[in-house]
């Protein structure tokens, strides 16, 4: 139990909560913890709209990552062009879209869709209201620093995901198919995971 | 309200950045120099190709290998050498033609320990592209330094030597080598370690027992089996990309020691879990039918093997649900392994008939891959060796016939000598209903590519031509006489590919094929064809051909008095052989250990002698030649065709005698 914690915190990325788990109860991380403060530092800048500093920290952490994964430098640099919109720098942003989006396109025709939809952003006024609007959301930002996070993982020959959500979605399904045949006592609250017994 | 960007400087010009790493700077400018070019090229095809143009690479690999550059100049300059030579081959060669292997590897013993993992880092990328020089294990400072890399207890480095080896790991003398310096064993401890470690000692476990039985036998060997048992989990390695890569190598060892497989428990084991495997996203999924291909490949055993465990159904399955998703090189896989599966069993070829392979593939010969269209072209190929179904006339339709002569065309020649392959088995109409391809223009194309300057294109297309004039009715044939024209014959009669000869005596031989009617090409005012024959025979060295053109001439025989003595003409020595025995007489074919051209042989006086008024001067000329007294030589014939020949010619000799 101590270890599926334990992966979950070094996963996810909480060092300090990991540095204070392991304190008490004696739960030794699979990862060094040194390398997740690197790996938040990544994620907290794309969180926060700094893209070039990620990258930069990215290229620091490992060269690799981003020759090796075209598919998350191109959301990158899609992420930086939503910060330029964001911020209203229209023509900084129509110099980036030509001079390092247009490019990724001709590298790999599979990103002409997104492309097109970012750089649609541009002609609108209201550019929040418009059809593609939603990439300026949060959720798109989210999105990239997972992506960013999973790629920093999986070139630590770590998982990338932590296992504990899928075994709480192992439990409902498993519930959930012994439900059709018996009668038993059964988790109904996760955060408490009190068995109850079946209503007589 | 969102968190705001922080404003960076805007990146500064390639040009103005080159040009700033030439120049007499001190380390503290030249830092973020080289520290933006690196961020500049990462991940970015387009910038790299820019700086390479602008010739940073050598500039770069001076700063790193000078002496009075400081670690962190190093450190960035190493890791953007390592990004030009990262999937860009025209970096790899600025990379390679600068020397950075050796200046690298001489910081592999750097007292900074980010040098070295970046120097590890950088070269296990060169060793990657197949340009990268081959290392030489046999130079005994070579293997030295290896193993020094091997014992290291830096994960980077372990990772580069693997990567050394796996890359340039070839000849047997260094396979065993390598394995008798006790290697294996070391990459077999490093299995254990993390993901990428324990992949890239795969691939060099795979390169030092690939086709070396003496290497493989010792591996099983290592702790009684525990090396083996080791890969056999790896197997069942949670990520993909280690399954794949413990199959490959479980595949190395099957090839180099069948006999450690002999039980089909381990092979049966591999196919589930290659089949598994295809349907992996990315790489692994498009690189294991590829490895499914090798593992089952001209065995009859393991195809069945294969059936067994419903990989046709499967693998005809995946192909339902998303072929129009699927990557080129994932399709051109899936098609290999399935014309590889009808390819030398008869229940195969009525199983993934069953499945209908054929109208399921056939969209894929107008794939815009060339490789997609070949593989396609081998399925029908192969998957047509079935002549219960031939005679069906399941291969004969529009539908499939069609499609490949569209790709008679196409500009590919590959493409075209795979089409023809398949075309060359659907051309054989066992039928009574006409066959498709004298319809579609098909005919005019096949006699246009028996005129192409590529021999395989020649040789294919009068195959084709001939399975196709096979039991031809009369009007047909002289219809795709006319078409291919006698000048046309008479050269491929004479082709400089001897293979080509031979089909065209084949074909020649089917056209004429007439039981009797007259044929009227062969006798236009121009005997060419004849004569053609006639100087093959005579200098030919191929048996095939010789085979050929006695069938052609026996044909010839079938027919009336005046295509006999032409053929008398023929087979029998002229005034300017006189005195000189021919190499490729009657006599010495009648003689000779194969049995089809003794036969053929045989044949052509059973019609030359045939019961008709002239015969008699025949006879003499044929007494005269020998050859009589060499057919009484074979009564006794050991092939019984050839027996009751030689005796119908004698018996006939008599009478006529009489």
């Amino acid at each position: 139990m101590n270890k599926l914690i334990m992966n979950f915190l070094v996963t996810e990325g909480y060092v300090d909560a990991a540095e204070k788990f392991r304190l008490e109860s004696g739960t030794e991380p699979d990862i060094d913890l040194a390398t997740i403060t690197d790996r938040m530092a990544v994620k907290m800048a794309v969180q926060s709209g700094n893209v070039q500093d990620a990258i930069e920290k990215i290229n620091d952490l490992n060269p690799e990552i981003l020759d090796t994964n075209p598919e998350l430098y191109f959301h990158l640099q899609q992420q930086k062009l939503i910060e330029l919109i964001r911020m209203g720098k229209i023509e900084e942003a129509l110099e980036f879209a030509q001079d390092e989006l247009a490019p990724r396109g001709e590298e790999n025709p599979a990103f002409l869709e997104e492309i097109e939809k970012t750089v649609a952003l541009l002609a609108f006024d209201d550019v929040k209201n418009s059809p593609y609007g939603g990439l300026l959301d949060m959720s798109q930002r989210m999105k990239t620093a997972s992506e960013v996070n999973a790629a920093i993982l999986t070139s630590q020959s770590h998982e990338k995901d932590p296992k504990l959500p899928s075994l709480l979605k192992m439990l409902i399904w498993a519930q959930n198919q012994l439900d059709e045949k018996a009668v038993y006592p059964r988790i109904n609250d996760l955060s408490t995971a009190k068995l109850e017994e079946p209503a007589v | 309200m969102p968190a705001t960007a922080a404003v960076a400087p805007p990146p500064s010009a390639p040009e103005q950045l080159a040009a700033r790493l030439s120049s007499d700077d001190s380390s503290e400018s030249l830092l973020p120099t080289l520290r933006e070019i690196k961020n500049q090229i990462i991940g970015n095809r387009t910038k790299k190709l820019v700086y390479l143009r602008l010739h940073a690479v050598p500039r770069i690999v001076a700063l790193l290998s000078s002496p009075s550059s400081p670690p962190p100049v190093i450190v960035q300059a190493v890791a953007a050498v390592g990004s030009f030579a990262c999937g860009v081959e025209e970096g790899v060669r600025a990379v390679l033609d600068a020397s950075a292997v050796s200046h690298l590897t001489v910081l592999l013993s750097h007292p900074d320990a980010k040098v070295v993992d970046s120097a590890a880092r950088s070269l296990r990328i060169i060793f990657q592209s197949k340009l990268a020089p081959k290392y030489d294990f046999l130079l005994e400072e070579n293997k030295t330094f290896l193993l020094s890399l091997l014992n290291s207890t830096n994960e980077n480095i372990t990772e580069l030597a693997a990567s050394i080896i796996a890359h340039s790991c070839e000849k047997p003398a260094e396979q065993t080598s390598l394995c008798d310096a006790g290697v294996i064993q070391k990459l077999v401890s490093l299995l254990g370690g993390p993901s990428n470690q324990r992949d890239t000692s795969l691939d060099a476990i795979s390169a030092i027992v690939k086709n070396n039985p003496e290497v493989a036998t010792k591996f099983v060997s290592i702790s009684n089996g525990k090396a083996f048992n080791s890969l056999m989990g790896l197997m069942q390695d949670r990520y993909p990309r280690t399954r794949l890569l413990a199959c490959v190598c479980l595949i190395s060892i099957e090839q180099a020691f069948p006999l450690y497989f002999q039980e089909m428990q381990i092979k049966t084991k591999l196919i589930l879990i290659l089949l598994d495997l295809i349907e992996e996203a990315g790489r692994v999924g498009d690189e294991a039918p590829f490895v499914l291909k090798g593992l089952i490949g001209e065995s009859e055993e393991l195809h069945r093997q294969a059936l067994s465990v419903t990989a046709a159904e499967r693998l005809c399955g995946y192909l339902r649900k998303g072929k129009a998703l699927l990557e080129a090189r994932r399709l051109e896989g899936i098609l290999l392994v399935l014309a590889e599966l009808g390819s030398k069993l008869e229940q195969s070829r009525a199983q993934l008939i069953e499945l209908q392979v054929p109208s399921l593939i056939i969209d894929l010969l107008k794939n815009d891959c060339a490789q997609v269209r070949i593989a396609a072209c081998n399925v029908i190929k192969n998957i047509s060796r079935s002549l219960k179904n031939l005679c069906a006339g399941r291969f004969g339709t529009e539908s499939i016939v069609m499609p490949l002569v569209q790709l008679l065309c196409d500009s590919s020649t590959s493409v075209q000598t795979a089409a023809l392959d398949a075309i060359c088995n659907v051309a054989v109409n066992l039928t009574t209903k006409k066959s498709v391809l004298l319809q579609s223009g098909g005919v005019s194309i096949l006699c246009q590519l028996t005129r192409s300057m590529h021999s395989e294109v020649r040789l294919k297309s009068v195959r084709a031509l001939r399975n196709l004039m096979f039991l031809l009715d009369r009007k047909d044939k002289d219809l795709i006489f006319t078409e291919l024209t006698v000048s046309t014959l008479t050269s491929l009669i004479s082709d400089p590919d001897p293979l080509v000869q031979e089909q065209a005596l084949a074909l020649a031989g089917n056209f004429v094929d007439g039981c009797g009617v007259s044929t009227k090409f062969i006798f236009s005012e121009d005997i060419s064809i004849i004569e053609a024959v006639s100087r093959q025979l005579k200098g030919a060295s191929s048996p095939g051909m010789c085979i050929q053109g006695m069938f052609f001439l026996a044909n010839m025989a079938a027919e009336n008095e005046s295509h006999k003595d032409a053929v008398m003409d023929c087979i029998l020595p002229t005034s300017l052989d006189i005195g000189i025995s021919p190499p490729n007489s009657l006599v010495n074919f009648l003689q000779s250990k194969e049995r089809l051209l003794r036969l053929s042989t045989l044949w052509c006086l059973v019609n030359l002698v045939n019961p008709e008024q002239r015969n008699s001067l025949r006879v003499s000329a044929l007494q005269g030649a020998g050859i009589i007294s060499q057919l009484k030589t074979m009564v006794n014939d050991p092939c019984l065709d050839c027996k009751l020949r030689v005796r119908m010619v004698l018996e006939r000799c008599l009478e006529n005698r009489e």
